[in-house]
């Protein structure tokens, strides 16, 4: 399969160095944010896997170049090759991204991502998922999709469901942008470092040659500091988030953050309230059910159940929001998608059934995750 | 598979789960990689209590109880039992507390109530503005409700019943929610109007004002501390002619009108108790469907357990060998397996007879739910034992659930009706049937006795392979029992009555084939939604499974009950063929087992760590933690 034609074949779009018994990978495509293509993700996929092999190797490293970490999945390019041929091509740029989240999740090695800077969609995806995630006072995570007609995929229906109480739902369906003190407080960050501590904090990783995430914790934890919350933040409407995003459906949900919004007016219940609107409502009925399943599945369900609703979305046939949501924001950036179904009403039970199906295709199989021979009867993410 | 066990409402169910599980309330615990939640059965009784008390003002506030009474219709009365079941997984006390709000004291107003009752009280009692109980049962009479001492005469005065306790063996006992926090009750109470014995009838009476301060004439005591389901107060009430107002009866099926006339629709005063207590069984269709997700919950950690625990190696310098390939453990666990997966689909067969209720089908409801009550909860506390034994020591510990689950369930075979005096009445039915049927010289007709009218099956002297797997047989060979024992049944009970014995003595002398009989209706009628089951299921796997688990149902009944091979119905060498088919089919679920408890649809969170890797979840950096 050819690679996508925005690759720089000249550039090697992921950088590896080298030191004692640590690999840094280091996501280099700054220009675009370091949005992964189908070239990065397959290459992240070769090496992780070569280095669970290597038994010299203890601790793998994941960073951006520049002022990102990783702003997503290259979903531009995605469209891109679906118009151009057609949409199993998309698949299997979605497929290598799954397979290496699972690998990530299920990885016996620690992995350290330093999130400093823009972590979005494609980006938790490669980070989220390993042991240890480093957040500074650059970062800032958000699973967007929902207002590019797209769902919080890269097994988001694991990590978030996990959050505390429903604010997986709250960040999964909003689209909202944390920082990183708000990171760590709902535990998408297991530790905050200030961004300049962040090259001592790799040397001394460098030197501690053990996979043991007990002596790894220990390290981060020396340059690690406690950030404050800011006043605005949305962990202070935890309860709200809580008694709304855990109604049955998103109609609820809205008529629950209404209720509240009567008894106080404030610009975050406002706010709220205008993105879930924004949003295709296609792509939030699909969410909230994928959240809710993958709340009671493993890691490796999860993906597989995510790979049946991207290829769903991809084929456009309950809906082609996805194509619009990119058009109107990553192409034409007008920012005004014309969501079709327009209105929550207009889409019924069986209708989001169907992202959840077998794609009717006689090539099209379930997603195929390699077999982890390290691991009990179901496989356990980090998180 | 999950959704033919399941049956219903998948999504509200998962939904449910995700409620409990993301809350604090529900006592989030981590081990080994994982959370899990289940209440603290370490803190006392009134702490407990408390805390079932909060996690339903959580459920209420999150619309989890929308539509439990005010709800109309087939679908929402579904929806209102996938939900319970829910909640009865995480705690029984949980269950059985929402269940006399909702199910008892709601269900006297919907069913044994009219207009008035229902446009005061049930909005009320859905949003918990009031909290109900249940007060039926008395120190002195459970089981024969008939015979209750309470007594209440009518005031044409004051247009006003009084509800008196006359001696101690009359207090109302077990009342669950009467010792902390109940409002309102039920209570059930002869009837004395103008010097006539009116029987039972049921009342609304206030026992607490808003503030929880305990009404006048009114005097609460609590049971006290339990083996199980602490948290659940149950508490003691007795009446000193405390008023009511005349509209506070219950007047569905009878009436007393305001100069003291009685009046009923039904004159028969043994039918229009019968009218009476129908409503109750939906009570007894919660708990059977409940004992089987409790055994569900149970097998799925005895199994899973069994797939990663290994003991003795069959050679030095080998490994040792899994618990569940040893064909003992497959003995012990995978015929439960079977059994459990019947009875989830007797199960959803009695709630959908129960939500298309009419007015004929009530008596056939009456006894399928009496003998399914019995059934399943008998064949829960046996899987709840054995699960335990094949836990080793863990099933000791509470955190595994499996071992604790004995005491939490254990009153599952008293309440709502005795086990043994609900069979009886299972066999009291069978028997009015038959002797009607004979009398009109008719045809069987209901309770699924029409077999009886075909020829008698023939069992072949060869059983193969084959036959004994072949639904035809294993039909065959329930029905025979039935209706052969059913026939002695009779015919002991009328020589008995040609003796010169009372019917009702007679009836209580042959206990024994009233016994057998009870367990013969009950086994066919789950064979049965069985086989309906699978009929739904299109050819392939999941079907070849299905056909497992139906054969291991049969043939382990047919190894487990005597009467088999007393009365004849199967001969020796035909016992000895069907212990081997039962070996054969445990060598055949075996590789089944673990994706036959994951069909369960149980969230990891609601089993155990013995589930999982219950070596890291024992390790000691998870103590340091």
């Amino acid at each position: 399969m050819a690679p996508p034609s925005s690759t720089n074949g000249e550039t090697n779009q992921v950088l590896v160095e080298e030191k004692l018994s640590v690999r840094t990978l280091i996501l280099n495509r700054p220009r675009q944010l370091n949005a992964l293509s189908f070239e990065m993700v397959s290459r992240l996929l070769e090496l992780f896997l070569a280095y669970e092999q290597d038994c010299n190797i203890k601790l793998v490293i994941v960073k951006g170049k520049g002022r990102s970490f990783c702003a997503g999945g290259d979903v531009a390019a995605v469209v891109h090759m679906i118009n151009e041929g057609n949409w199993k091509l998309g698949a299997e740029f979605f497929s290598t991204e799954y397979i290496l989240n699972y690998v990530m999740a299920t990885y016996p090695k620690p992995q350290v991502s330093i999130l400093n800077g823009i972590v979005m969609g494609g980006g938790a995806g490669a980070s989220i998922h390993g042991r240890f995630r480093v957040a500074t006072e650059n970062s800032v995570f958000a699973m967007p999709e929902t207002a590019l007609g797209l769902f919080p995929d890269i097994g988001a229906s694991y990590f978030l469901s996990r959050l505390p109480g429903f604010f997986g739902e709250y960040v999964g369906l909003t689209g909202t942008r944390l920082d990183g003190a708000e990171m760590l407080a709902c535990g998408l960050a297991t530790h905050f470092v200030p961004s300049m501590r962040l090259s001592l904090l790799e040397e001394a990783l460098c030197k501690v040659n053990s996979s043991d995430p007990a002596i790894i914790s220990a390290t981060i934890d020396k340059y690690s500091q406690q950030p404050y919350l800011k006043e605005q933040s949305s962990c202070h409407w935890l309860a709200i988030i809580d008694r709304c995003f855990s109604r049955r459906t998103i109609e609820e949900i809205l008529s629950a953050l209404e209720r509240e919004a009567t008894n106080m007016v404030d610009d975050w219940i406002s706010a709220t309230i205008q993105s879930l609107k924004k949003a295709s409502p296609t792509s939030l009925k699909i969410s909230l059910r994928s959240i809710r399943e993958g709340r009671l599945q493993g890691v490796g369900q999860c993906l597989a159940r995510e790979y049946r609703m991207v290829c769903h979305v991809m084929r456009g046939e309950v809906s082609k929001d996805f194509f619009e949501g990119c058009r109107a924001i990553l192409l034409d950036k007008d920012k005004n998608p014309k969501w079709k179904p327009s209105k929550l009403e207009q889409i019924n039970d069986d209708m989001v059934d169907q992202y959840f199906s077998k794609v009717d295709d006689e090539e099209w199989e379930d997603l195929k995750l390699p077999a982890r021979s390290n691991l009990p009867v179901t496989a356990i993410a980090k998180l | 598979m999950r959704k033919l066990m399941d049956g219903h409402n998948f999504q509200d169910r998962d939904w449910l789960f995700g409620l409990m599980i993301q809350s604090k309330l529900f006592c989030p615990k981590r081990a080994g990689g994982r959370v899990f939640i289940s209440p603290d059965y370490n803190q006392t009784m009134e702490q407990q209590r408390e805390m079932t008390m909060k996690r339903i003002a959580y459920l209420l506030d999150r619309g989890v109880f929308d539509g439990w009474l005010t709800g109309k219709g087939a679908e929402a009365e579904m929806r209102k039992f996938a939900l319970h079941e829910v909640i009865g997984m995480y705690d029984h006390s949980l269950a059985v507390k929402l269940g006399v709000h909702y199910y008892l004291w709601g269900g006297a107003i919907q069913f044994f109530g009219t207009k008035r009752h229902h446009d005061k009280w049930l909005r009320d009692t859905e949003a918990y503005m009031i909290k109900g109980c249940f007060a039926m049962s008395e120190l002195g009479h459970g089981s024969n409700v008939r015979g209750i001492e309470t007594v209440t005469t009518y005031d044409a005065n004051t247009g006003e019943f009084v509800i008196n306790t006359p001696c101690e063996s009359a207090q109302k006992y077990w009342i669950g929610g009467a010792a902390n926090h109940a409002t309102h009750t039920i209570v059930f109470s002869q009837l004395n109007i103008n010097g006539n014995k009116q029987g039972v009838h049921a009342f609304i009476a206030q026992i607490r004002d808003a503030d929880g301060n305990i009404c006048p004439n009114i005097r609460v005591a609590d049971c006290g501390h339990k083996i199980g389901l602490n948290g659940v107060d149950n508490g003691r009430i007795w009446f000193d002619n405390v008023r009511i107002p005349r509209e506070n009866l219950l007047n569905s099926v009878a009436d007393v009108l305001p100069d003291g006339q009685y009046l009923s629709a039904i004159k028969d005063p043994d039918q229009r108790f019968a009218a009476f207590l129908a409503p109750l069984t939906s009570g007894r269709v919660t708990i059977a469907v409940s004992a089987v997700y409790s055994s569900k919950i149970s097998l799925a950690i005895a199994i899973r357990y069994s797939l990663t625990r290994r003991a003795f190696s069959l050679a030095p310098n080998e490994p040792e060998v899994l618990l569940l390939d040893y064909p003992s453990h497959q003995r012990r666990l995978l015929p439960l397996l079977a059994k459990t997966c019947a009875m989830s689909f007797a199960g959803n067969y009695l709630k959908m007879i129960y939500v298309k209720r009419t007015p004929q089908s009530n008596k056939m409801i009456h006894v399928v739910s009496s003998a399914f009550k019995a059934t399943l909860t008998w064949h829960n506390m046996r899987t709840l034992q054995e699960c335990r034994e094949a836990c080793g020591g863990q099933g000791v510990k509470t955190e595994n659930r499996v071992g604790h689950m004995k005491s939490e369930y254990d009153v599952q075979s008293t309440f709502e009706g005795d086990n043994n005096v609900l069979m009886q009445q299972v066999s009291k039915a069978l028997l009015g049937e038959y002797i009607a049927a004979k009398k009109r010289k008719a045809p069987f007709k209901g309770l699924g006795l029409e077999h009886m009218n075909e020829s008698c099956p023939v069992i072949p002297s060869q059983l193969t392979s084959s036959t004994l797997q072949s639904s035809r047989f294993q039909t065959d060979v329930f029905c025979l029992r039935e209706r052969d024992l059913l026939n002695r049944f009779a015919i002991e009970v009328s020589q008995r009555q040609a003796q010169g014995e009372s019917k009702e003595y007679a009836f209580i002398l042959s206990y024994q084939l009233a016994e057998d009989l009870g367990r013969a209706f009950s086994d066919r009628l789950i064979l049965q939604t069985f086989l309906e089951a699978e009929a739904t299921v299109s050819d392939g796997p999941m079907k070849n499974v299905l056909g497992l688990l139906r054969s291991m149902y049969a043939l382990i009944s047919l190894e487990e009950d005597p009467a088999f091979l007393r009365y004849g119905y199967l001969s020796t060498e035909n016992a000895a063929a069907v212990r081997k088919e039962v070996t054969k089919l445990c060598g055949e679920l075996r590789p089944h087992a673990l994706a036959l408890v994951s069909s369960f649809g149980i969230p990891d969170a609601f089993l155990s760590p013995i589930a999982f890797d219950w070596i890291d979840a024992n390790s000691w950096s998870s103590v340091q933690h």
